[in-house]
């Protein structure tokens, strides 16, 4: 009798601390980096955007404030090393170690043309097959996103329909406006670049902001500092990769600031330039611009952008009016990281004058009116998750909600969607350990059962 | 004589005790095939009702497969869980009770399992027909209900075969305060499968953000490390023995 109670408590010891150990222990081994498969993972999953915006009729200006431990004012520099100059690009996969990769912050804009975009916001724009998506062969041009009906098979990046079609599309407002601010390629001329999501995401007609420092040809820079100027502290590699680039750096060069490149100058080692001169940017991409450079700090970037309301363009902008509802998506790059290591958030619907969850303030000529709280947007880390995946009923339970057109943001949360990006990131991994949990567990409680059902004893069989 | 007399008397006690447990099977045996009509119905409409009407429409090339509109799920799944957790409460209270009506309620705990059980395996079959199984075992919240919903069947399965095998001695000596903490595992598995099912259908709870303090954050999958895939088979193993072991010992 004593035995058996033994057993017994044995038993029940064993499957109780199984639990415990279960408990401590799931959802380890599989998650982890592995760059090799372009997988990074960052700390923080999800953060917070900030937006006011305001208008009066002809601008209409947008102000952005988001959280940045450090701001990063370089993307790309030329570095003379070993006598040499040589182009030292930013890592396209995760945060850069080397804080070569510039801060962003980005806004998609549409009037309600494109379906579902206010629904699934950014995600329908990324089709199978995007650049720095784990299993895509690496390719001479990137390979980004685009909206599906642009594609004759939307789940096909390399079904471009053909150019008559596209136009067509184009002409009934089929795109999305996209504006990007740059901190390194933009900011310091106090612009943002206008660029718009069809069928590849393209910049809108006119001169870029910024062009090449380096050319391939000599492996020399094209332009340096003008030495008679005072363009701020000179900048190294090791200040650069020390994360200490700052406002007093001279960490752009503008065009009025650029003199051609002279070998003969008396370089030292680690000597750095930009790898790009700032320019004006003109035409219909320079159609963004702010009215004074943007500056990060205590921790934060607050950054503000204006643009005329109606641009003239109706095939590259979206046009705002005033009393007009607009849907908005964003993303927040930080941290040195670019592709898809930014923070996203779910559509947001825009009003002038029109209740939505995020309202522009009328506000006197020329003076944009702050004096309205903040909207939070909540912003997360999207991982791996394509349109292609989302609306297929094989891999996702949720694809007859979004053939009913059921918004993302019923479903689920930010942090909800930020966890679940990880989880595709190692999909098919996960999947089999959970078989494998499954029946081990089983196996487990049958066993339990089975020892319960012998040790238990009725009273008269002890006795 | 005397002998004679005495042997027909034990045959005729036999009997009437036969007579008293089949007696008592009766309510049992009715209830059972209540449930069980209860439950084809509902099986039937949900067929029946096919993917019309708020049902998961799955149009699959190439694949044969069919859904049931989850509302079916949600409906039968009531049944086990009012069952499982009413057998529960039975058996809380005769673990501190000895009063006389803790006893008589006693008797019902192993129908109520077993019945839950039998709505159970039904909910469980309608649930996994909601979406292909392609589908919802690519989703985290699913694997994670699919998971739940398995341990909490199997588990109740087994607490009922040990009800029904011990019947009043699962109350006896030591035996009460083992069936008290299986049953308190057994309460808790079925709170979590349900509100893993609110939070799939888009309504979480207040337990599902208690689970993610508690350490386990529902929206990514509970799958073990290989290692600890190894305890559980060794554990499995260890159980068996002990309780072969054990049953030697009577002997």
């Amino acid at each position: 009798m004593k035995k058996r109670t033994t057993y017994l408590a044995f038993s029940a010891a064993i499957f109780s601390g199984l639990l415990v150990a279960a408990w401590v222990t799931h959802g380890t081994g599989i998650v982890r980096d592995d760059p090799e498969r372009n997988i990074v993972i960052p700390d923080d999953l999800t953060s917070t955007l900030q937006v006011k915006a305001a208008y009066d009729g002809e601008t209409i200006w947008f102000r952005y404030r988001w959280a940045a431990e450090e701001p990063n004012l370089v993307n790309d520099v030329l570095v003379y090393e070993n006598g040499a100059w040589a182009l030292r690009e930013g890592s396209e996969v995760g945060p850069d170690p080397d804080r070569l990769v510039e801060d962003r912050v980005a806004m998609m804009v549409d009037d309600g043309s494109v379906p579902l975009f206010s629904r699934y916001g950014g995600y329908i724009t990324i089709g199978d097959g995007l650049t720095s998506f784990s299993g895509v062969p690496e390719t001479e041009e990137e390979r980004s996103k685009y909206l599906p009906e642009t594609r004759t098979d939307p789940d096909d990046i390399d079904t471009v329909r053909p150019e008559n079609e596209l136009r067509r599309l184009r002409e009934a407002g089929y795109f999305l406006d996209l504006w990007d601010w740059r901190s390194a390629r933009t900011n310091p001329l106090a612009q943002a670049e206008d660029t718009s999501v069809g069928a590849a995401r393209e910049p809108d007609a006119g001169a870029a902001p910024f062009i090449s420092n380096f050319d391939e040809n000599t492996g020399l820079p094209r332009f340096m500092f003008d030495p008679a100027l005072d363009t701020g502290n000179p900048l190294s590699i090791d200040i650069v990769t020390a994360g200490e680039a700052g406002f007093d750096n001279a960490y752009f060069l503008a065009e009025s600031a650029a003199v051609p490149f002279d070998p003969a100058t008396d370089w030292q080692e680690g000597d750095t330039l930009p790898a790009r001169v700032l320019r004006e940017s003109a035409g219909s991409r320079g159609d963004i611009s702010m009215p004074a450079a943007a500056r990060w700090r205590n921790g934060f970037w607050d950054v503000t952008l204006q643009r005329a309301m109606d641009t003239g363009d109706p095939l590259e902008d979206k046009i705002f009016r005033d009393g007009g509802s607009y849907d908005l998506a964003f993303a927040v790059f930080r941290d040195s990281a670019t592709m898809r290591w930014h923070y996203v958030s779910l559509p947001v619907s825009f009003g002038l004058d029109q209740p939505a969850q995020f309202v522009a303030r009328e506000s006197e000529p020329g003076q944009p009116d702050w004096t309205g709280p903040w909207t939070e947007v909540p912003v997360f880390y999207p991982g791996q998750v394509t349109w292609d995946r989302l609306t297929d009923p094989r891999r996702h339970p949720g694809a007859d909600r979004i053939a009913a057109r059921v918004p993302a943001a019923y479903q689920h949360n930010e942090r909800q969607l930020a966890l679940y990006g990880i989880e595709m990131e190692f999909a098919e991994e996960i999947r089999r350990q959970w078989l494998w949990t499954l029946g081990m567990s089983l196996l487990l409680i049958v066993a339990l059962g089975t020892g319960m059902v012998l040790l238990f004893r009725r009273t008269e069989e002890t006795t | 004589m005397t002998v004679a007399f005495l042997d027909r008397y034990e045959t005729s006690k036999v009997k009437d005790q036969k007579m008293e447990r089949a007696s008592s099977l009766l309510p049992a045996a009715r209830t059972g095939l209540a449930a069980v009509a209860l439950l084809a119905f509902g099986t039937g409409a949900a067929f029946a009702h096919g993917t019309d009407g708020g049902g998961v429409e799955v149009a699959l090339e190439g694949a044969p497969s069919f859904s049931i509109s989850p509302v079916y799920h949600v409906l039968v799944v009531h049944f086990p869980v009012a069952l499982w957790m009413t057998a529960a409460l039975l058996i809380f209270f005769r673990v501190f009770s000895d009063s006389q009506l803790a006893v008589r309620l006693q008797k019902s705990v192993w129908p109520l399992i077993l019945l839950g059980s039998l709505a159970g395996f039904v909910a469980y079959g309608l649930g996994l027909f909601i979406y292909p199984w392609s589908a919802i075992t690519q989703s985290p919240l699913g694997r994670n209900h699919i998971m739940l919903a398995t341990w909490t069947l199997s588990y109740w399965t087994v607490m009922g075969v040990l009800g029904y095998r011990y019947r009043r001695f699962l109350f006896e000596g030591a035996q009460r305060w083992v069936t008290f903490v299986l049953t308190l595992i057994g309460t808790a598995v079925v709170t979590i499968t349900g509100t893993l099912g609110g939070s799939l259908n888009g309504t979480p709870s207040l337990v599902t953000r208690s689970l993610g303090t508690l350490g386990w954050e529902v929206y990514m999958t509970f799958y073990l490390p290989t290692w600890m895939l190894v305890a559980f088979g060794l554990g499995a193993v260890a159980i068996v023995a002990l309780g072969v072991m054990g049953s030697r010992t009577r002997a």
